[in-house]
Protein backbone atom coordinates (compact mmCIF):
# COMPACT_ATOMS: atom_id res chain seq x y z
CA UNK A 1 0.00 0.00 0.00
CA UNK A 2 2.83 2.38 0.91
CA UNK A 3 4.60 1.64 -2.37
CA UNK A 4 1.43 2.16 -4.42
CA UNK A 5 0.72 5.47 -2.67
CA UNK A 6 4.31 6.55 -3.33
CA UNK A 7 4.02 5.51 -6.97
CA UNK A 8 0.86 7.57 -7.43
CA UNK A 9 2.21 10.65 -5.66
CA UNK A 10 5.58 10.77 -7.41
CA UNK A 11 4.07 10.06 -10.84
CA UNK A 12 1.53 12.85 -10.40
CA UNK A 13 4.17 15.30 -9.20
CA UNK A 14 6.55 14.45 -12.05
CA UNK A 15 3.89 14.86 -14.74
CA UNK A 16 2.69 18.11 -13.17
CA UNK A 17 6.26 19.42 -13.07
CA UNK A 18 6.97 18.70 -16.74
CA UNK A 19 3.51 19.48 -18.09
CA UNK A 20 3.57 22.43 -20.50
CA UNK A 21 2.82 25.72 -18.71
CA UNK A 22 0.46 26.79 -21.50
CA UNK A 23 -1.54 23.58 -21.41
CA UNK A 24 -5.13 24.03 -22.54
CA UNK A 25 -7.48 24.30 -19.52
CA UNK A 26 -9.57 21.16 -19.22
CA UNK A 27 -7.00 19.07 -21.13
CA UNK A 28 -5.18 16.15 -19.52
CA UNK A 29 -2.02 18.19 -18.84
CA UNK A 30 -4.08 21.24 -17.96
CA UNK A 31 -5.69 19.32 -15.11
CA UNK A 32 -2.29 18.10 -13.93
CA UNK A 33 -1.01 21.66 -13.96
CA UNK A 34 -4.02 22.88 -11.98
CA UNK A 35 -3.23 20.62 -8.99
CA UNK A 36 -0.56 22.05 -6.69
CA UNK A 37 2.32 19.57 -6.73
CA UNK A 38 4.41 21.10 -3.92
CA UNK A 39 2.30 19.64 -1.07
CA UNK A 40 3.10 16.16 -2.41
CA UNK A 41 6.75 16.59 -1.42
CA UNK A 42 6.31 15.92 2.30
CA UNK A 43 4.19 12.84 1.63
CA UNK A 44 6.70 11.56 -0.93
CA UNK A 45 9.62 11.95 1.49
CA UNK A 46 7.77 10.04 4.22
CA UNK A 47 6.44 7.35 1.85
CA UNK A 48 9.85 6.83 0.22
CA UNK A 49 11.57 6.54 3.62
CA UNK A 50 8.95 4.09 4.93
CA UNK A 51 9.05 2.05 1.69
CA UNK A 52 12.85 1.86 1.85
CA UNK A 53 12.72 0.81 5.51
CA UNK A 54 10.10 -1.89 4.88
CA UNK A 55 11.97 -2.99 1.75
CA UNK A 56 15.17 -3.24 3.78
CA UNK A 57 13.44 -5.56 6.25
CA UNK A 58 11.79 -7.70 3.55
CA UNK A 59 15.16 -7.93 1.75
CA UNK A 60 16.53 -10.01 4.65
CA UNK A 61 13.87 -12.68 3.99
CA UNK A 62 14.36 -12.40 0.24
CA UNK A 63 18.07 -13.19 0.65
CA UNK A 64 17.33 -16.30 2.69
CA UNK A 65 14.20 -17.68 1.02
CA UNK A 66 14.26 -16.53 -2.60
CA UNK A 67 17.81 -15.41 -3.48
CA UNK A 68 19.47 -18.85 -3.19
CA UNK A 69 16.68 -20.44 -5.27
CA UNK A 70 17.20 -17.88 -8.03
CA UNK A 71 20.95 -18.52 -7.92
CA UNK A 72 20.50 -22.28 -8.18
CA UNK A 73 18.06 -21.79 -11.06
CA UNK A 74 20.57 -19.54 -12.84
CA UNK A 75 18.40 -16.42 -12.94
CA UNK A 76 21.50 -14.19 -12.88
CA UNK A 77 19.94 -11.43 -14.97
CA UNK A 78 17.05 -11.10 -12.55
CA UNK A 79 19.48 -10.96 -9.63
CA UNK A 80 21.44 -8.30 -11.49
CA UNK A 81 18.32 -6.22 -12.05
CA UNK A 82 17.49 -6.61 -8.37
CA UNK A 83 20.99 -5.44 -7.41
CA UNK A 84 20.52 -2.35 -9.58
CA UNK A 85 17.25 -1.69 -7.76
CA UNK A 86 19.06 -1.80 -4.40
CA UNK A 87 21.69 0.67 -5.61
CA UNK A 88 19.12 3.07 -7.03
CA UNK A 89 17.03 3.00 -3.86
CA UNK A 90 20.05 3.90 -1.70
CA UNK A 91 20.97 6.81 -3.98
CA UNK A 92 17.35 7.98 -4.00
CA UNK A 93 17.14 7.80 -0.22
CA UNK A 94 20.16 10.08 0.12
CA UNK A 95 18.58 12.58 -2.29
CA UNK A 96 15.45 13.03 -0.18
CA UNK A 97 16.75 15.93 1.99
CA UNK A 98 17.81 17.88 -1.12
CA UNK A 99 14.55 17.05 -2.87
CA UNK A 100 12.63 18.33 0.16
CA UNK A 101 14.66 21.57 0.23
CA UNK A 102 14.01 22.14 -3.49
CA UNK A 103 10.24 21.75 -3.04
CA UNK A 104 10.10 23.89 0.13
CA UNK A 105 10.74 27.04 -1.86
CA UNK A 106 7.48 28.32 -3.35
CA UNK A 107 9.23 29.80 -6.36
CA UNK A 108 12.19 27.62 -7.15
CA UNK A 109 13.92 30.20 -9.38
CA UNK A 110 17.41 28.93 -10.09
CA UNK A 111 16.43 25.58 -8.62
CA UNK A 112 13.49 25.00 -10.99
CA UNK A 113 15.40 22.76 -13.39
CA UNK A 114 17.17 20.94 -10.54
CA UNK A 115 13.87 20.37 -8.77
CA UNK A 116 12.20 18.99 -11.88
CA UNK A 117 15.10 16.69 -12.74
CA UNK A 118 15.50 15.49 -9.17
CA UNK A 119 11.79 14.65 -9.06
CA UNK A 120 12.13 12.73 -12.33
CA UNK A 121 15.12 10.77 -11.02
CA UNK A 122 13.16 9.80 -7.91
CA UNK A 123 10.16 8.84 -10.07
CA UNK A 124 12.41 6.65 -12.23
CA UNK A 125 13.84 4.97 -9.11
CA UNK A 126 10.38 4.34 -7.65
CA UNK A 127 9.06 2.89 -10.93
CA UNK A 128 12.18 0.74 -11.38
CA UNK A 129 11.83 -0.60 -7.84
CA UNK A 130 8.15 -1.30 -8.33
CA UNK A 131 8.54 -3.10 -11.66
CA UNK A 132 11.62 -5.14 -10.75
CA UNK A 133 10.08 -6.01 -7.41
CA UNK A 134 7.08 -7.42 -9.25
CA UNK A 135 9.20 -9.35 -11.75
CA UNK A 136 11.20 -10.96 -8.94
CA UNK A 137 8.05 -11.65 -6.99
CA UNK A 138 6.47 -13.41 -9.97
CA UNK A 139 9.52 -15.23 -11.28
CA UNK A 140 8.99 -18.28 -9.13
CA UNK A 141 5.91 -18.95 -11.24
CA UNK A 142 7.88 -18.93 -14.52
CA UNK A 143 8.10 -22.34 -16.15
CA UNK A 144 5.85 -23.89 -13.53
CA UNK B 1 17.84 32.25 7.73
CA UNK B 2 21.28 30.96 8.62
CA UNK B 3 19.92 27.58 9.70
CA UNK B 4 17.89 27.35 6.48
CA UNK B 5 21.00 27.99 4.41
CA UNK B 6 23.03 25.53 6.48
CA UNK B 7 20.45 22.77 5.98
CA UNK B 8 20.28 23.46 2.26
CA UNK B 9 24.07 23.20 2.00
CA UNK B 10 24.05 20.04 4.09
CA UNK B 11 21.28 18.43 2.01
CA UNK B 12 22.90 19.25 -1.33
CA UNK B 13 26.35 18.11 -0.25
CA UNK B 14 24.99 14.96 1.40
CA UNK B 15 23.02 13.82 -1.65
CA UNK B 16 25.88 14.47 -4.04
CA UNK B 17 28.61 12.99 -1.84
CA UNK B 18 26.53 9.92 -1.05
CA UNK B 19 26.14 9.10 -4.75
CA UNK B 20 29.90 9.28 -5.32
CA UNK B 21 30.80 7.40 -2.15
CA UNK B 22 28.24 4.69 -2.82
CA UNK B 23 29.86 3.93 -6.18
CA UNK B 24 33.29 3.91 -4.49
CA UNK B 25 32.01 1.57 -1.76
CA UNK B 26 30.45 -0.71 -4.38
CA UNK B 27 33.52 -0.77 -6.61
CA UNK B 28 36.01 -1.32 -3.78
CA UNK B 29 33.60 -3.53 -1.81
CA UNK B 30 33.85 -1.33 1.27
CA UNK B 31 30.92 -2.43 3.39
CA UNK B 32 30.90 -1.00 6.90
CA UNK B 33 29.40 -4.29 8.05
CA UNK B 34 28.32 -7.63 6.57
CA UNK B 35 24.96 -9.18 7.41
CA UNK B 36 24.37 -12.95 7.49
CA UNK B 37 20.57 -13.08 7.70
CA UNK B 38 20.27 -16.87 7.98
CA UNK B 39 22.64 -16.87 10.96
CA UNK B 40 21.41 -13.62 12.46
CA UNK B 41 24.99 -12.37 12.54
CA UNK B 42 26.38 -8.93 11.72
CA UNK B 43 30.15 -8.62 11.33
CA UNK B 44 32.03 -5.35 11.18
CA UNK B 45 33.70 -4.82 7.79
CA UNK B 46 33.46 -6.76 4.54
CA UNK B 47 33.52 -10.53 4.88
CA UNK B 48 33.21 -13.07 2.12
CA UNK B 49 32.06 -16.59 2.90
CA UNK B 50 34.68 -17.99 0.55
CA UNK B 51 37.41 -16.40 2.65
CA UNK B 52 36.84 -18.88 5.44
CA UNK B 53 35.09 -21.90 3.98
CA UNK B 54 34.14 -23.73 0.80
CA UNK B 55 32.20 -22.03 -2.01
CA UNK B 56 29.01 -23.85 -0.96
CA UNK B 57 28.97 -21.70 2.18
CA UNK B 58 27.72 -18.84 0.05
CA UNK B 59 24.50 -20.78 -0.45
CA UNK B 60 24.23 -21.97 3.14
CA UNK B 61 24.99 -18.60 4.73
CA UNK B 62 24.36 -15.87 2.16
CA UNK B 63 26.10 -12.63 3.00
CA UNK B 64 24.53 -9.21 2.43
CA UNK B 65 26.65 -6.18 1.70
CA UNK B 66 24.03 -3.64 0.58
CA UNK B 67 23.37 -2.41 4.11
CA UNK B 68 27.11 -2.06 4.68
CA UNK B 69 27.74 -0.19 1.42
CA UNK B 70 24.88 2.17 2.22
CA UNK B 71 26.19 2.74 5.74
CA UNK B 72 29.72 3.42 4.42
CA UNK B 73 28.44 5.99 1.93
CA UNK B 74 26.06 7.56 4.47
CA UNK B 75 28.84 7.98 7.04
CA UNK B 76 31.19 9.59 4.53
CA UNK B 77 28.44 11.79 3.09
CA UNK B 78 27.51 12.99 6.58
CA UNK B 79 31.02 14.37 6.97
CA UNK B 80 30.80 16.20 3.63
CA UNK B 81 27.35 17.47 4.59
CA UNK B 82 28.48 18.86 7.93
CA UNK B 83 31.50 20.55 6.34
CA UNK B 84 29.26 22.11 3.65
CA UNK B 85 26.85 23.36 6.32
CA UNK B 86 29.71 25.29 7.94
CA UNK B 87 30.77 27.03 4.74
CA UNK B 88 29.70 30.65 4.24
CA UNK B 89 26.72 31.25 1.94
CA UNK B 90 28.72 33.30 -0.57
CA UNK B 91 30.85 30.23 -1.28
CA UNK B 92 28.09 27.65 -1.61
CA UNK B 93 25.88 29.92 -3.76
CA UNK B 94 28.53 29.82 -6.47
CA UNK B 95 28.21 26.05 -6.88
CA UNK B 96 26.02 25.02 -9.80
CA UNK B 97 22.88 23.32 -8.34
CA UNK B 98 22.74 21.02 -11.36
CA UNK B 99 25.47 18.88 -9.76
CA UNK B 100 22.73 17.68 -7.46
CA UNK B 101 21.17 15.63 -10.25
CA UNK B 102 24.13 15.21 -12.62
CA UNK B 103 26.27 13.39 -10.04
CA UNK B 104 23.54 10.95 -8.86
CA UNK B 105 22.55 10.27 -12.48
CA UNK B 106 26.18 9.42 -13.32
CA UNK B 107 26.40 7.33 -10.15
CA UNK B 108 23.34 5.35 -11.23
CA UNK B 109 24.94 4.67 -14.61
CA UNK B 110 28.13 3.58 -12.81
CA UNK B 111 26.08 1.24 -10.61
CA UNK B 112 24.57 -0.35 -13.73
CA UNK B 113 28.06 -0.72 -15.23
CA UNK B 114 29.37 -2.36 -12.03
CA UNK B 115 26.42 -4.78 -12.06
CA UNK B 116 26.99 -5.86 -15.68
CA UNK B 117 28.96 -9.01 -14.68
CA UNK B 118 25.65 -10.50 -13.46
CA UNK B 119 24.38 -10.37 -17.03
CA UNK B 120 27.38 -12.25 -18.43
CA UNK B 121 26.95 -15.32 -16.23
Amino acid sequence: MVAVALLGAITHQTLATWAPAQARPGSFFGRFRAVASAPYANAIVVLYAVSALLGGIVYLYFRIDIGPDLERAGHWQILGLFDIKEHFISIGLALLPAYWVCWRQPRAGELARTRATLTSILAFIVWWGFLIGHVVNNIRGFGA
Amino acid sequence: MRSSHAFRSFAFAYGTAFAVLYVVALKLDLALFTVYPSLGVVLLGTHHSRDVAGPSMAFLAPAMYWYGWTATAALGALMFGFIAALLPERWTRRIWPGWLWVVPALAMIACVYLTLPWFRL
